[in-house]
């Protein structure tokens, strides 16, 4: 057993870092405050393969395993989660064509994914409780040659940037998401539209929008996977998406730490830095501790989706996890840094918006402690 | 087209070295590699300059047994093969040490036009391994440069000094020791990191180098390595007029020895 990254793993690790430095450190705070789309990072991300870091080299990609993936999206989250957050969108939505798409689709698409050429996203969310039900859930209508849809997907990241969506449709309004079925839908199509962005409280500079679609009409080679196998596609990418969405909460909590251990070894009150107070201690341990057991849970179930194995209680378990704690490192580091952690001129506020948003977004289908109480008992 | 070689040193990332309150002796216990800083300048100019030009880099480093988590590490930043030294010697190495394997190594490996070093390590930063190398090899050797061009079978170098810059042409073959500032090394991109793997590395046994034990031996002996720690005295003086106030500091950094 060995808990240690092997030295692939470290260094890709260490050149996320050294390009978080280089190019996200200098545009976090003003991301943060414009929401504009980093273009430019995203190019740097593109020329540093991450854009294809999972993918196979036969489709031009890195062919790095999952647990490399988590390192970098450690690495890059300490920087910025926002710049993480439209890569993990992006990977995911290339995951499932990698996974269930046909050589047709994986030849269209993939190559232009691994060189990022254009972005991809995932389009499953719809303003009713679940995907496929309520008013304007997206339907997709079977005709000749093909289906036309119509609905609305929510809260779409990569929105309007993206240059294929891994769209979820019901094929039947009664089945609801029963007859889920995934379409890749290019940027673009006609009668596809794309909203204002929506505001949201952290993550800014990652694209959020809902799509609208208008009798768009896709051909029947547009389907991914098989009719009706849609439910089980989201319920799988969501499960993956869990595993690389704990590491960009690890990294937010890995740079709150280090931001907070540094200002206590600074800040000096009655005669000693306030590194010295227990009180101060036990918060950043506790913080620090949370961290690494994340960490661990995180690498865990990264090796189990880079191995074939099930992994599916593992992600629940490192979201549960985390959507408990995650907030809580924030909480007790912002609290070190007292008033001045509560000014926006410190990074810990952007942190804590990033942090909540990474936990609120993209939960397993179901509530992962569901999971979790079906594999023990 | 130029045969570049690159010496580099793998040292101790200072970043995660602590100095220990209670003697303010170094726990490095817990301290990662990392390719000396300037070495990394090195590696990117005789890569660039192989880009721009053609031929070759390989890379060189002497160095304990943990040299061998340097391999990966370098070869994803250009060069296309690696040989590299281990020995227990290397841990108390100074920069004659240093120079006198590295000397011995690049005779065995065979001629090289361009051999850059980085102007000091890291960790101690004594600048002597360009210089002495060169000597041992007798060859020329051009510090502290901060631009190099080929100009067909010589290299022209532009040196760095205190209050003036120098320009001047050499035959190769030469060893240059390179500034920071010479370049920015480039950010591994993931492929390059993985296929670094593939690329070969070669161990050079020290017994193969036909030195003598006492040339292994450095001639100074380091005695300890102790952090620095500034303290505060924490003294207010609170007399009511300033002139007095004044008057007690200036004292008090006299019997210092301060002013």
């Amino acid at each position: 057993m060995n808990f240690e990254l092997t030295e692939e793993q470290q260094l890709m690790g260490q050149s996320a870092r050294e390009f978080a430095k280089e190019y996200l450190d200098p545009i976090a705070v003003e991301l943060d405050h414009t929401g504009e789309f980093p273009k430019a990072a995203v190019k740097g991300l593109a020329e540093h393969d991450f854009l294809g870091l999972i993918l196979d080299p036969e489709v031009g990609g890195a062919g790095a395993g999952f647990v490399s993936y988590v390192e970098v999206i450690e690495q890059l989250s300490r920087s910025s989660a926002a710049v993480a957050s439209i890569l993990n969108n992006h990977t995911m939505a290339a995951y499932a064509i990698e996974k269930w798409g046909t050589a047709e689709q994986k030849k269209q698409y993939l190559p232009e994914l691994a060189k990022g050429s254009i972005l991809g996203a995932l389009a499953i969310y719809e303003n009713g409780p679940t995907p496929g039900i309520g008013a304007d859930a997206l339907v997709a209508a079977k005709q000749p040659g093909g289906y036309v849809l119509n609905g609305v997907k929510a809260y779409v990241r990569n929105a309007g940037e993206a240059g294929v969506y891994v769209v979820f449709a019901t094929l039947n309004a009664e089945a609801g998401p029963k007859a889920l079925t995934a379409f890749l839908v290019k940027g673009g199509t006609a009668g596809l539209k794309i909203s204002e962005k929506v505001e949201t409280m952290g993550l800014k500079g990652c694209p959020v929008a809902h799509l609208t679609f208008e009798n768009v009409v896709l051909p029947e080679s547009a389907v991914l996977g098989a009719e009706n196998q849609g439910l089980e596609i989201a319920t799988k990418v969501l499960s993956v998406y869990s595993v690389a969405e704990a590491a960009q909460t690890v990294g937010i909590g890995q740079a709150a730490v280090v931001h907070a251990a540094e200002y206590a070894k600074q800040r000096v009150q009655f005669g000693k830095p306030i590194a010295v107070l227990q009180a101060i201690q036990t918060m950043l341990a506790e913080t620090a501790t949370d961290v690494h057991l994340a960490r661990l849970g995180m690498h865990f179930a990264a090796l189990r989706i880079e191995e074939g194995k099930p992994f599916e209680v593992e992600s629940a378990m490192v979201k549960s996890f985390l959507v408990r704690l995650g907030s809580k490192m924030l909480i007790d580091t912002c609290q070190v840094e007292g008033g001045f952690g509560f000014s926006e001129a410190m990074p810990l506020p952007k942190l804590f918006r990033d942090i909540a948003g990474t936990n609120l977004l993209d939960a397993p289908a179901d509530f992962p402690e569901k999971t979790i109480a079906a594999s023990i008992a | 087209m130029p045969k570049c070689l690159v010496c580099y040193k793998w040292t101790l990332d200072e970043q995660d070295i602590k100095v220990k309150p209670e003697d303010l002796s170094l726990d490095s216990s817990r301290a990662k590699g990392k390719i000396s800083d300037f070495d990394r300048n090195a590696i990117e100019e005789a890569t660039l300059l192989v880009e721009k030009n053609g031929g070759a880099v390989e890379a060189l480093s002497y160095g304990t047994a943990a040299v061998k988590q340097s391999l990966k590490d370098v070869l994803s930043r250009g060069p296309e093969k690696v040989h590299w030294i281990a020995d227990a010697s290397a841990e108390n190495a100074d920069g004659a040490v240093t120079a006198k394997v590295l000397a011995a190594a690049i005779r065995k490996l065979g001629s090289y036009d361009l051999i850059l070093c980085g102007e000091g390590s890291s960790d101690l930063f004594n600048q002597q391994t360009a210089p002495r190398l060169a000597a041992l090899l007798g060859v020329p050797c051009v510090s502290f440069a901060n631009k190099v061009s080929i100009e067909g079978d010589a290299v022209k170098v532009t040196r760095k000094l205190d209050d003036c810059t120098e320009t001047l042409t050499v035959k190769t073959p030469v060893v240059i020791s390179v500034l920071g500032e010479i370049n920015k090394p480039r950010i591994p991109t993931m492929k390059q990191v993985l296929g670094a793997a593939k690329k070969p590395n070669q161990e050079i046994k020290i017994s193969e180098l036909g030195l003598k034990p006492e040339e292994l031996q450095p001639k100074a002996t380091r005695q300890s390595v102790k952090g620095f720690v500034m303290h505060r005295k924490n003294v207010i003086y609170k007399e009511s007029n300033a002139a007095a106030n004044v008057a007690k500091l200036a004292a008090s950094l006299a019997t210092e020895g301060l002013c």
